[in-house]
């Protein structure tokens, strides 16, 4: 029996149509992959969904019920939860503070009565196997526990069908399958999911059902038990994806990059000697070391001991500038707080750091500044109208071409990738990967970071595993396979 | 359609020239029709307080504030005719007053930039600290040096120089206020460093996403130290037009209430509080309008203590359009 039926969704913005006739049925006790790459409308379904917008025509069935000018209110009355990919927490409250705002439990004069309410919290964490005491701050939560707690609280109030965005992007192997175990127990009870992902194996793992959407348009849906990744891909990104293996092994030069005994916050001891044209992959749990370590050599954080040479110098006194000026440069994680510049252009959050750089030619020549921007587009593919057009406007994929494109117009010859393809959809990743490797191939030497092994595999020749704060172990290309790597990320190797 | 859309977002983004249109437009109807002189006459008032403008809207633009550039006014032009006194000399004067201004402004932008102070804390804790100076240094310097004022810091008319000095304040080239070419001078100067310098676009980009200016290589905290030395820079011309305009500066009531003024014409002038957004051509048709304003009371003959009034609800009715038309759109585009 289907808990929810989207029947010929249409939405358009400023008379763009992003959703065409689109269909969506999910069943009690399931859960159903949403998929399609960033644009082709899941977010705005969910949010018509949801009532954030009202459908411009279509029909929307919930519990038997038909849904009409749906707003938030309504549509969590209903029971229908969304758990967003920023979080919607309150850092500076306690655990149940959290979950029961605006809805506390109080006595005849107004008086919150905490006891009760903590009780029950603890009960249902129980219940969910979640080990998080109610009174803790939810800051001092780990990412995990704060994505369980969105969660929990949705169940709280009895919701039927939850929306989980992308919940692993930033949970690790084990926090995953916890996660996962969760939602297949509140499966058997009747509760429904709708999961975006874009992480295949993930999908193929805990999904039922599936549903895919291109370009605003309903493509198919069906059991997943009779597709398999490469079809669901197909379906996804249509007839322009190829998964053929880009890697060729590359001529390498001298030493570029070395690091010495390096130790810092989170990591130590740290001794890798890096070749010109290398691309290397970092990978380890969340809080191995492997991001600290980047931030270490672009120079956020400084080191406590040990020394960085670029290009034969040692880069002195750790700031980003002089690490900049030594040639190296970094896509930081976490785009949205690290990178995008809102309020200014796609030219002008390209050119940001090469201006530092060129800060004693204070003017500036936009003539010259748009024929470089307009190279970097063809060279990257950045689909965009205009480079004065906001770099909100942009998907995520084409956002990150302007950072890479960003970090490339500073001339710097180590690129340091932190989980470059975070959000990005399928047809971005792969450009992205090919972009590593052609960069690779004239000359840059690439260090990336990701929990994603798929990724490494494709494009690293050598891969460096993190595990608490050390290096565990240095797999050649030939031997990185997402086993080999787990064991040593996990430590199990060493039990 | 293109063309439409893009001639009604000129509209919202120059909107502070029709707030100022508007506002003129009643001045000619109640003052009975323009005499050059009139006109002229808003460059020659707008001078002070719009380049005070044009560094709190620097200041707003990287996302701080700066509550004591009205004290900085009253301690800065205090002094500065101090040093005119005794050493008769225009040029030293003038380079007091640019450098004690910067200098202040610099301990501004110590606390907030490297200590970091919120501004509001620090520039707040500055203003009281700046006028106390102003009034405390007045009592005690000696009356020689005050130019003969008592709770006053008056210019000595009989030096030799201070004909140029009063020329300077009050004369006109050709039918142009001098100190309204100043003023042009310096927004022309700002609107080239805010639209077309590396400098300029760090501005921005530290009021836009300071995390993310940083991790592109900004230094963040030099910047802000930087803008906020600009910005007491700022008041130090004002100082000395002020003193060159008024051939004193009363510790107790110079600068009184400017900052709110400066702060009140870089919002009229389309500069966002949070950082960012907004254009620096914007703050001079800000205070121009105040300025006007002024002029309408007077004109009118109406008490001068309803000044303040008319100016607050003028800024909380051009806010409130900027704010409340877009949603109206979006509504009206619903249905």
């Amino acid at each position: 029996m289907s808990l929810l039926e989207m029947r010929d969704i249409d939405k358009s913005f400023n008379g763009v149509p992003v959703l065409k006739r689109v269909q969506l049925s999910v069943d009690k006790g399931s859960v159903h992959a949403l998929l399609g790459e960033n644009g082709a409308g899941k977010s705005t379904l969910m949010n018509v969904m949801t009532g954030v917008y009202q459908k411009d025509a279509g029909t929307i069935i919930f519990d038997g019920q038909a849904m009409e000018n749906i707003t938030i209110h309504k549509s969590e009355e209903a029971g229908i939860a969304f758990v967003h990919q920023e979080l919607n927490l309150f850092n500076d409250m306690t655990v149940w503070e959290n979950i029961y705002l605006n809805k506390e439990l109080v006595s005849k004069f107004g008086r919150v009565k905490k006891k009760a309410m903590v009780e029950k919290c603890r009960d249902l964490f129980r219940q969910l196997d979640v080990d998080i005491d109610p009174l803790e701050k939810v800051e001092n939560l780990k990412t995990s526990e704060k994505q369980l707690l969105e969660i929990s609280k949705a169940l709280f109030f009895n919701a039927k069908l939850l929306i989980l965005d992308e919940p692993t992007t930033s949970l690790n192997n084990d926090e995953i399958a916890h996660l996962f175990q969760i939602i297949n127990n509140l499966k058997k009870d009747g509760t429904a999911f709708i999961f975006i992902s874009h992480k295949m194996p993930e999908i193929f793992e805990l999904c039922d059902t599936y549903t895919v959407f291109r370009n605003g348009e309903f493509i198919g849906t069906g059991k997943i038990a009779d597709v398999d990744a490469q079809k669901v891909t197909e379906m996804m990104v249509g007839a322009k994806f190829s998964s053929e293996d880009l890697y060729q092994a590359r001529k390498t030069g001298n030493t570029v990059l070395k690091l010495n005994n390096l130790s810092g916050v989170g990591f130590e001891n740290i001794s890798l000697d890096i070749k010109r044209g290398q691309i290397i992959g970092l990978t380890g749990l969340q809080g191995a070391g492997s991001s600290e370590l980047m931030q270490c050599i672009f120079g956020v954080t400084s080191a406590i001991c040990g020394s960085i040479e670029a290009n034969g110098k040692k880069v002195p006194n750790h700031s980003i500038h002089s690490a900049m000026k030594s040639g190296i440069a970094m896509l930081a994680a976490n785009r949205k707080e690290n990178s995008v510049i809102p309020d200014m252009s796609l030219l002008e959050n390209m050119y940001i750091s090469e201006h530092t750089l060129s800060a004693k030619n204070f003017h500036i020549h936009k003539k010259q500044e748009k024929e470089k921007f307009e190279k970097y587009r063809k060279m990257l593919n950045i689909k965009a109208q205009d480079s004065s057009d906001s770099i909100l406007s942009l998907s995520g994929g084409n956002q990150q071409k302007v950072f890479i494109a960003r970090w490339l117009n500073t001339n710097a010859d180590i690129l340091l990738f932190d989980n470059p393809t975070q959000g990005i959809d399928v047809g971005a990743k792969a450009e992205i990967y090919k972009l590593i490797l052609e960069l690779a191939k004239s000359g840059k030497t690439i260090l990336v970071n990701t929990l994603e092994i798929p990724e490494i595999q494709k494009i690293a020749d050598y891969c460096v595993i993190f595990y608490d704060g050390k290096i565990v172990k240095i797999l050649d290309h030939k031997d990185i396979n997402e086993h080999t790597v787990m064991m040593y990320s996990t430590n199990a190797a060493n039990v | 359609m293109s063309s439409r859309n893009s001639f009604t977002k000129s509209i919202g983004e120059y909107s502070y020239v029709f707030v100022f249109l508007a506002i003129f437009a009643i001045f000619a109807f109640v003052s009975n029709g323009l005499t050059t002189n009139g006109v002229m006459n808003i460059f020659r008032h707008s001078a002070v307080i719009g380049i005070m403008g044009i560094g709190m809207g620097l200041v707003c633009l990287v996302g701080e504030i700066d509550l004591s550039v009205g004290s900085m006014l009253a301690m800065v032009s205090g002094f500065s005719v101090c040093i005119y006194n005794l050493t008769g000399s225009i040029i030293l004067t003038l380079i007091f007053a640019l450098l004690f201004g910067a200098l202040c402004g610099l301990i501004n932008g110590f606390f907030v930039g490297y200590v970091k102070m919120p501004a509001f804390i620090v520039t707040l804790a500055t203003m009281l600290i700046y006028r106390s100076f102003a009034q405390y240094f007045c009592q005690v310097f000696p009356k020689t040096i005050l130019g003969g004022g008592s709770s006053v810091y008056r210019i000595n008319s009989k030096l030799e120089s201070y004909r140029s000095l009063y020329n300077f304040g009050n004369g006109k080239i050709s039918v142009v206020p001098i100190v309204g070419i100043v003023l042009i001078l310096i927004v022309i100067l700002f609107t080239y460093i805010t639209t077309s310098t590396k400098f300029g676009k760090k501005i921005y980009a530290i009021g836009s996403n300071r995390k993310g200016a940083g991790m592109a290589g900004i230094n963040t905290e030099l910047t802000t130290v930087k803008i906020f030395v600009i910005c007491g820079f700022l008041v130090g011309i004002s100082s000395f037009m002020w003193i060159a305009m008024n051939a004193s500066s009363d510790p107790a009531t110079t600068g009184k209430s400017y900052e709110m003024y400066a702060i009140a014409s870089a919002v009229l002038g389309g500069i966002s509080m949070s950082g960012g957004k907004g254009k620096n051509l914007g703050v001079l048709f800000g205070a121009m309008s105040y300025t006007v304003i002024d002029k309408i009371i007077v004109a009118l003959k109406m008490d001068s203590l309803i000044n303040d009034a008319i100016k607050g609800i003028i800024l909380i009715l051009v806010i409130a359009i900027q704010i409340l038309g877009p949603q109206l759109k979006n509504k009206l585009g619903r249905n």
